[in-house]
């Protein structure tokens, strides 16, 4: 079974292929049969291969395919080889499921697209991508899927192309993530330079043998890797580009900046968790990056209007709690609220979808409303996103990932009671705008006639999402609420397991009450605020100094702004002294040359027989006056 | 020579047996596609002997031949490489008004020609094969004859050659008046014992000749003229098969011959290595005319192979016939584009008649974009690993001067491909009107051997290692 591990990525470049080189001439039918087909048989193939790594594992729980050799010279022999164990199953699964499901509903949604078959090539070529990315059994390898789903955001986002906005989100996306890439590149540079191969396996015991805890070269390729991680995930500083992000089609949301392409960077510090427990400074930064993310992007998803930048925002503020728990050690609590954050938010997403499609794209959240009543099925199913979101204690799968993340970094040698609160109180924001948003959007009149035509098509993904941001908290609950720990004990075999330096059941209860609270008051606060008394908000910030901060936390605290004055127009002032280009003279001057040596050489191209034969003659000449003089 | 020295020889016994059987045929029945598909039959036929072959490597057939892996590889190449050419030929022909069967008969006698030279360890099998080659080629580059350009180039590729034939005959002379022998092995003995005389100034003369059939800078200058005069698949013909076996000769005598114990020799071939690259690269820069510019092209990129040829070792073997093949693919593709697009009217010359060819036709828009990318050595395409382990080559023998060349002037020569690249990527023209492609039988012929070498091409740039196998397999038992 394992060994079919290489179809997995195969089917939706197949996919992508078929769409790709005869889309056009397909039918809507077939163009959607490839297209949803390709990613539909790679889930069901990646869950037939997880079960049976579950229950056959292989040795040492870990699985290698290599493929072949790319290219052999010297120690550098990259291969295109696979290497399954207990995180890239999850990712995997992830990535096929919720791609399925999403693929499924892009179907109807984009109905009445001109560019539907383009759309599932690119979906299908990211699905892809994603999956080289999180099987590559090297980093080259992996770098390649990660450049792949950089290069799909980007054409993805830009899809609807005609709009200028459009283009300049997808730009600035790429622009912004292609800082990190850059980092990453110089990166991979170091760790071959140092260790001498790219293997990862092999890299990380290297690394182990060669150095020790705290030395400078693993702290650099750390950081380098960082940057990476940072630009693809939208964490602090090179978030901004996430929010633009959602000028792409709904559904390209819900994958790529929801559930799979923003999570690489998790996945790869998780993947590289060797190299950065060799540089415990680096991982703290982790930790603060993503506390401080998770507050910032928490107060700027409370002032949006528009409600896929809500989501946009929240997305970088659950993300952030990932990184929190990267960076106190808690990788499988890390991965955990990856896997449930995946379904709740591809859920959201599509509900949100679901909403903005029957209002004929109105996505002003305040403009919308009566939801509850006219669309039900999304209505249901797009509180109970909201609730895992907001993380409701017992019965949502949010609240084990974010509790098990919190209670890690609680009680971590690295963690401690700062970063706790700092979470606590993110929990409290997230709650906040999650149920905001319902109740602007779902209660109340409809202030936008709702158009009643979601089909089966787009109500079975909803469904089957809402389930799973049920159910799949269950597999791992905390101690003092059923001490089942599948989830953490499948992916010990891969990631290091938690080390607490104290564990305390009374302590655990304690706060977990305290989230719990923080939720209920978050709802609480959204309830009256916004369901209520619809009239407070005005009333109480109405104020000139609530104004301001309002819209500083609307603009995402003005980051925009700030680059936009520390380095573009500074660049654009410089490049604009250079605007005769004194360095571009130098290339001027390569190209005079060389034409002006076409020119020279083309007057010897005369075409006269007699002098070409002269030509061969005084080659000749020269020839044996090197010989014989020489 | 005894009659089970004939087997070995069987992949060049049943060529010679299908022009025999072709040139009958004729005689009694005109027929284009039979005499094509015998043709094609008759290559591949060949091709396949070739492995049977292999059981009896090496094995010296009289003086004048020897069969290895070396020269299996390298027939298998010629042959595979003249059944790619008769696929392109089939739809090109039908175009002529002339009778078509004849050209068969010239192109089976090339490829014969070029695998007698790969096969040779003696001079005079060596001039043989040549001679074949060439006499071959001055006909079918002149087949058109009611095209002038045709006949022009036909005439200058005769007189040039016999130019160069004197002085690669003279060279031989100079040798053997030197050493008293024409055998490979026993000239490497000579010359190997220090011995300094004839053999200098000759081995010189030997470098004008075969310098002028790899059109190596300066004896180059005949090769866009012919190239443009010459019906576009013989075209890929000289700059793939004639090229290919000659340089795989040069590579055999001097690898015996050891050319790095003479300094001065090494210089020679570092000056024409360089004065080719740039010399090919920067003739093509501003050239208006595609199939000049591929002309131009080839010139520089056996300046590249030049450089693995001058480094030592067994990469070095390996990177010239990886390159070899890569460029092969290339070379043979991008001729089959401009082949396939030709017309009533004659061929799409002009870059300007390239002009939105990705819109109007996809497909062949997309497979001379992928052959150009993979001259320019792009990676994922089988030119970038060629390339790479040339300049690996280069850089294990410390060939820093020559590695240097060959990255400045591959700057230059991604001009030219890419400014074809985006000539066929710009708008449409506004008074373009759509006249389609003439209605004659064989596309499917081309279109197969496009999608085959298209198919390689991207093989070869994601998985060399297969190839390069296959090389060590085959070289061993020479290098």
């Amino acid at each position: 079974m394992l060994d079919l591990l290489w179809l997995i990525p195969a089917l939706p470049i197949l996919g992508f292929l078929i769409l790709a080189l005869a889309g056009s001439r397909l039918s809507r039918k077939v163009q959607s049969c490839v297209g949803v087909g390709s990613v539909g048989f790679a889930a069901v193939l990646s869950s037939a291969i997880s079960i049976s790594f579950i229950v056959f594992p292989p040795p040492h729980y870990q699985y290698d395919q290599t493929l072949w050799n790319w290219i052999s010279i010297g120690n550098f022999s990259p291969t295109i080889g696979f290497h399954l164990d207990a995180l890239s199953v999850c990712m995997i699964l992830v990535v096929t499921v919720v791609g399925f499901l999403i693929h499924l509903y892009s179907v109807e949604y984009m109905a009445d697209d001109e560019g539907f078959s383009r759309f599932f090539a690119y979906m299908n070529l990211f699905v892809a991508s994603m999956l080289v990315l999180t099987l590559a059994d090297n980093l080259l390898l992996l770098y390649l899927g990660w450049e792949g789903v950089g290069l799909c955001s980007f054409l993805l986002i830009g899809f609807w192309y005609k709009e200028p906005d459009n283009i300049k989100a997808a730009t600035k996306a790429f622009v912004i993530t292609r800082i990190g890439d850059t980092s990453m590149a110089i990166g991979l540079f170091l760790l071959f330079n140092e260790l001498g191969t790219l293997q990862i396996q092999e890299l990380s015991v290297r690394a182990a043998q060669q150095w020790v805890v705290g030395s400078t070269t693993p702290m650099i390729a750390a950081a380098l890797l960082l940057g990476g991680a940072l630009g693809k995930s939208a964490q602090l500083p090179l978030q901004t580009w996430l929010p633009d992000a959602m000028a792409g089609p709904t559904p390209v949301s819900a994958l790529i900046h929801a559930a799979t392409m923003v999570t690489a960077g998790v996945y790869l510090i998780a993947r590289m968790n060797v190299l950065f427990t060799l540089a415990p400074m680096v991982q703290s930064a982790v930790a603060i990056i993503g506390l401080a993310t998770l507050l910032l992007a928490g107060f700027s998803a409370l002032a949006q209007n528009d409600i896929k930048r809500v989501l946009a925002y929240s997305t970088i503020s659950q993300v952030g709690y990932m990184f929190l728990g990267l960076g106190v050690g808690a990788w499988s609590a890390a991965i955990f609220h990856f896997v449930t954050h995946a379904c709740f938010k591809a859920l959201l997403f599509l509900a949100a979808g679901s909403i903005i499609l029957a209002s004929g794209h109105e996505q002003n959240m305040f403009k919308l409303g009566g939801v509850r009543s006219k669309l039900p099925v999304t209505f249901w199913t797009f509180l109970i996103g909201a609730s895992s979101l907001a993380s409701i204690p017992l019965v949502t799968d949010g609240f084990y990932s974010k509790d098990m993340i919190l209670w890690q970094v609680w009680s971590s040698p690295t963690g401690g009671f700062w970063l706790w609160l700092g979470g606590v109180f993110g929990a409290l924001l997230t709650s906040l705008y999650a149920f905001r948003m319902v109740f602007t959007a779902c209660f109340g009149p409809a202030k936008t006639q709702l158009k009643h035509r979601s089909s089966n098509i787009i109500h079975i993904p909803l469904i089957i999402l809402a389930i799973l941001s049920i159910v799949v908290g269950f597999v791992e609950l905390p101690h003092n609420i059923g001490n089942f720990h599948l989830f953490s004990d499948f992916l010990n075999s891969a990631l290091p397991s938690f080390q607490a330096d104290k564990i305390d059941t009374n302590n655990e209860l304690a706060l977990e009450i305290i989230a719990g609270i923080s939720c209920f008051l978050g709802i609480l606060i959204s309830y009256v605020f916004y369901f209520k008394r619809p009239e407070y908000p005005e009333r109480f910030f109405g104020g000139c100094v609530s104004q301001k901060i309002h819209s500083l936390w609307q603009s995402g605290w003005g980051f925009d702004w700030i680059y936009d004055s520390v380095f573009v127009r500074p660049f654009v002032r410089i490049t604009r002294l250079n605007r005769n280009d004194f360095i571009d003279s130098f290339y001027a001057l390569v190209s005079f040359v060389t034409t002006s040596l076409h020119k020279g050489l083309s007057l010897t191209q005369t075409g006269r027989l007699r002098q070409y034969a002269l030509g061969i003659s005084i080659g000749a000449v020269l020839v044996l006056l090197i010989l014989v003089w020489l | 020579m005894k009659i089970s020295d004939l087997l070995p020889l069987l992949p060049i016994l049943l060529i010679s047996g299908v022009v025999v059987l072709n040139l009958l045929i004729i005689a009694f029945y005109r027929n284009h596609l039979l005499t094509a598909a015998l043709t094609g039959a008759g290559l591949i036929g060949a091709c396949v002997s070739t492995v049977a072959v292999y059981s009896f490597a090496p094995r010296q057939v009289t003086h004048l031949i020897i069969i290895d892996g070396y020269s299996i590889f390298y027939m298998a190449l010629v042959f595979a490489a003249g059944f790619v050419v008769t696929l392109l030929s089939y739809r090109y022909l039908e175009l002529l008004e002339d009778d078509q069967e004849e050209y068969y008969v010239l192109l089976l006698l090339g490829t014969l020609g070029s695998s007698v030279i790969v096969a040779s360890s003696h001079f005079a099998s060596f001039f043989l094969g040549l001679e074949i080659l060439s006499v071959s080629l001055y006909a079918l580059i002149a087949y058109n004859r009611n095209d002038p350009l045709g006949i022009e180039a036909g005439v200058k590729y005769l007189v040039l050659a016999a130019t160069s034939d004197a002085f690669l005959l003279f060279g031989i002379a100079l040798i053997y008046a030197d050493t008293g022998f024409l055998d490979f092995t026993q000239i490497a003995k000579s010359a190997g014992s220090g011995h300094v005389g004839l053999i200098i100034p000759g081995t010189g003369l030997l470098i004008v000749g075969l310098g002028f059939k790899l059109s190596l800078v300066p004896f180059h200058m005949w090769t866009p003229d012919v190239y443009e005069g010459a019906p576009t698949p013989i075209t890929g013909f000289l700059a793939s098969v004639s090229k290919g076996a000659v340089f795989a000769l040069m590579l055999r005598y001097f690898t015996k011959v050891d050319i790095h114990t003479n300094n001065s020799l090494v210089l020679v071939f570092t000056v024409i290595a360089v004065a080719s690259m740039f010399g090919g690269n920067l003739l093509a820069l501003l050239q208006n005319h595609v199939k000049r510019v591929l002309a131009y092209s080839s010139i520089a990129h056996f300046g590249y192979l030049l450089t693995a040829f001058l480094a030592s070792g067994s990469l070095a073997v390996t990177a010239t016939s990886y390159y070899l093949v890569a460029y092969f693919v290339t070379i043979l593709g991008a001729f089959g584009v401009i082949a396939a697009l030709s017309g009533c009217r004659g061929e799409p010359d002009l870059l300007s008649s390239y002009r939105g060819l990705f819109w109007t036709r996809p497909m062949l828009g997309g497979v001379l974009a992928a052959m150009l990318l993979s001259l320019a050595g792009i990676p994922l395409t089988a030119g970038f690993v060629g390339k790479f382990y040339v300049m690996a080559a280069g850089i294990g023998s410390h060939l820093w001067f020559l590695v240097a060349c060959i990255t400045m002037s591959s700057v230059i020569g991604l001009f030219y491909y890419l400014r074809i690249i985006s000539v066929m990527f710009s708008k449409i023209p506004e008074d373009f009107e759509e006249t389609g492609l003439p209605d004659v039988s064989g596309i499917a012929a081309a279109g197969l051997a496009l999608t085959v070498l298209t198919l390689f091409l991207v093989w070869l740039g994601i998985y060399p290692s297969s190839l390069i196998e296959v090389i060590h397999k085959m070289m061993s038992s020479c290098a």
